[in-house]
């Protein structure tokens, strides 16, 4: 899946009275088909360090729109399993080294796929692999995850080990106790969590600690009143998100903002009017995509979270999303249990 | 600058072009332009494990073009440790790299990685880790001269802060001081004082001492709500620190009352100070003024927001029941 930007731009084509804004299912379905005819880009091999992810948006955005099939199913699982490694890591295509990022979309391309049988049949007790893979990435000291050999570490990884491993019913492979602790130590005095103990909160790194919290189910962890207070200022008058004080809104934090709220039962207290209308502004209704603002080049990132965005308010058209996992209920659901 | 493929001081190596994984991979990939080539020649020394002074060169070339390509990085990094090359020189490039490409987070974890190899051959008491440290602060205060938010030099700096245990290092508050006369809204800034102050291993009590310090930071953001009483990172300092040391917020009511009051409800200046008046309000029992403070803002001053105002003032059934 390419993340070359465009051609479409945010707001461009759209009827001049804002209160006519539509979902416009079928561009969108268009615009993301065609990314992956749109090789001959440079941008194309400037973003090959994305790839899988990529393609997790790609399909995650066109299963919401209700077309899952409009990727064909073969082709993609092949490039899947061309970027999975001797030690059970997935790089973001092939030649590049393993990281958890990439592990995690791989798993969860798989799993919205239907695929953990595919993975078995190329190879032979695959699903245990990868699973090793990501536990052996944790830090058994502190309970959180390195991305990769090299030690880097964020709560990011965290939260992907948890799902990715989740979604493989293999949990029992880590200390899922420590995890939750590390969270916990995360937590800031305004409210929210960062990258790590003390790191300014955000509302991409909020999103993966109370979506730790949420797969351990210690959702009573988290002091929900200061935190959605924190998570609802996010929205500006024109009704868009931001993901950290005095920054701009941005289509993207609808889905960080808009699902960490989802998950601590707090979605309410945003105008959720209002970021819709935000949302529909950031499309482009002819050429499809959405852009992380009106005025912008569109791009597949931002138009799986701004679907992702719209799918949490129970917007018409797009079929209901899991708050935590960001991918359709129904397939989590039938993967990890209601 | 001619490419690769007419070098003679790579004509050993034989490109390998990219696998793209599809079922047709080398049909799709026009091999034309400077990217694709010097790729090619980074996986054909990668497939040989060549680590040496063209390699170095190579990843410089490929990092120029696509920073974002964390192999590269990695198998840098490698190269530098293989060939026991003087980490100090990496950077002179990789500074001015830094400075070009202020997104990129791959540049910090490399510079962390290079920092803490250069730290493990060093004593913990060396003068030279005073100066590193020295160094590496100055240039992160040019770094936020680019951009004062960076989430990623923000953690980095963390990352120095606590690796060298800078706690009560000056510089650290100094530059925090620095970035928020410049800008009063930089909450990155005011997240790394509360880490400094607050954050440390032996973080201040509930003693005398403590005590201290606690008013001197509420009489800092008390200084920077004058400059902007709608900036809510000093208003969020506060009720941080009141929490830590485990006071009430009545403790700043004269504060709040300064930029909201029930009696002036036209002239409110911060609706901050009026979610605080509330509260205030409401830790004493006079639950009316809180309802109404929390109908204020719900209808006039932060009316985006109503329905959670409204579930605040709901509360207070709660409370008197
Ligand atoms: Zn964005």
């Amino acid at each position: 899946m390419s993340l070359v930007a465009g051609p479409g731009r945010g707001g461009h084509h759209q009827p001049a009275l804002p209160d006519e804004l539509e979902l416009c299912v079928e561009k969108h379905v268009a615009y993301i088909k065609s990314l992956d005819t749109r090789k001959d880009e440079y941008e194309y091999w400037l973003t090959e360090h994305l790839r899988l992810n990529g393609l997790y948006w790609g399909l995650t955005a066109l299963h919401l729109l209700g077309h899952p099939d409009a990727l064909p199913r073969s082709e993609v699982i092949d490039f899947v399993m061309s970027c999975m490694h001797d030690n059970g890591g997935f790089s973001a295509a092939p030649g590049h080294d393993p990281h958890m990022l990439y592990t995690c979309s791989a798993v969860q391309i798989l799993a919205t796929l239907d695929a953990f049988g595919d993975l078995e049949a190329h190879v032979n007790g695959g699903k245990e692999k990868v699973a090793r893979y990501i536990a052996n990435l944790q830090d058994r000291d502190t309970g959180t995850f390195n991305g990769d050999g090299w030690g880097e570490k964020d709560t990011r990884f965290l939260f992907n080990a948890l799902l990715a491993l989740s979604l493989l019913g293999m949990m029992h492979l880590v200390d899922v106790q420590k995890g939750v602790e590390y969270v916990q130590s995360c937590a800031n005095f305004d409210g929210g969590y960062g990258t790590g103990p003390g790191a300014e909160s955000h509302a991409g790194q909020i999103y993966t600690c109370v979506g730790v919290l949420s797969i351990t189910k210690r959702l009573d962890l988290v002091d929900k009143e200061k935190l959605g207070a924190w998570l609802s200022d996010r929205q500006l008058p024109n009704g868009g998100l931001n993901g950290r004080p005095e920054k701009k809104e941005d289509v993207c934090y609808s889905w960080w903002v808009g699902s960490s709220l989802a998950m601590i039962d707090r979605l309410h207290w945003i105008d959720q009017e209002k970021l819709s209308k935000f949302i529909l502004q950031c499309q482009d209704s002819e050429l499809g995509g959405f852009a992380d603002r009106p005025g912008d080049m569109v791009d597949v990132f931002h138009t799986v979270f701004g679907l992702a965005g719209l799918s949490l308010m129970k917007h018409p058209g797009v079929r209901e999303v899991d708050p935590i996992y960001c991918m359709p209920k129904d397939i989590i659901n039938r993967v990890v249990g209601g | 600058m001619p490419g690769y493929g007419e070098d003679p001081e790579w004509s050993d190596i034989v490109p390998l072009p990219q696998d793209d994984g599809g079922p047709n991979p080398l049909a799709a990939i026009a091999y034309s332009d400077e990217y694709s080539e010097a790729m090619s020649y980074l996986r054909a020394v990668m497939a040989k494990n060549e680590f040496s002074e063209r390699v170095l060169r190579l990843t410089e070339d490929i990092i120029d073009m696509n920073p974002a390509h964390y192999t590269v990085w990695l198998y840098r990094a490698k190269a530098l440790f293989t060939l026991h090359k003087d980490l100090r020189k990496e950077f002179d490039w990789l500074n001015p790299f830094a400075l070009r490409h202020l997104k990129n987070y791959q540049i910090w974890h490399h510079r962390h990685t290079i920092i803490e190899a250069l730290a493990s051959d060093l004593d913990e008491k060396s003068p030279k880790i005073d100066n590193m440290i020295r160094e590496e602060q100055d240039f992160l205060d040019r770094m936020f001269t680019k951009d004062a938010k960076n989430y990623h030099v923000w953690s980095y700096r963390q990352w120095l802060v606590e690796r060298f245990n800078l706690w009560d290092c000056e510089e650290e508050r100094e530059a925090v001081d620095d970035l928020l006369r410049k800008d009063v809204r930089n909450n990155s800034a005011w997240n790394h004082r509360y880490y400094v102050v607050f954050g440390r291993p032996n973080a201040p009590k509930n003693t005398t001492e403590g005590h201290v310090l606690m008013q001197r930071e509420i009489n800092y953001a008390e200084a920077a709500i004058r400059i902007a009483p709608q900036n809510q990172s000093p208003w969020n300092y506060i009720r941080g620190i009141l929490s830590h040391f485990q006071q009430p917020l009545s403790n700043i009511k004269s504060l709040a009352s300064e930029f909201a009051s029930l009696e002036k409800p036209d002239e409110v200046k911060s609706s901050h100070a009026l979610d605080l008046l509330a509260e205030i309000y409401k830790e004493e029992r006079q639950l009316d003024c809180a309802g109404k403070a929390w109908d204020l803002l719900a209808q006039k001053y932060d009316p985006i927001r109503s329905r959670y105002w409204m579930w605040k003032k709901e509360q207070l059934g709660t409370a008197a029941a």
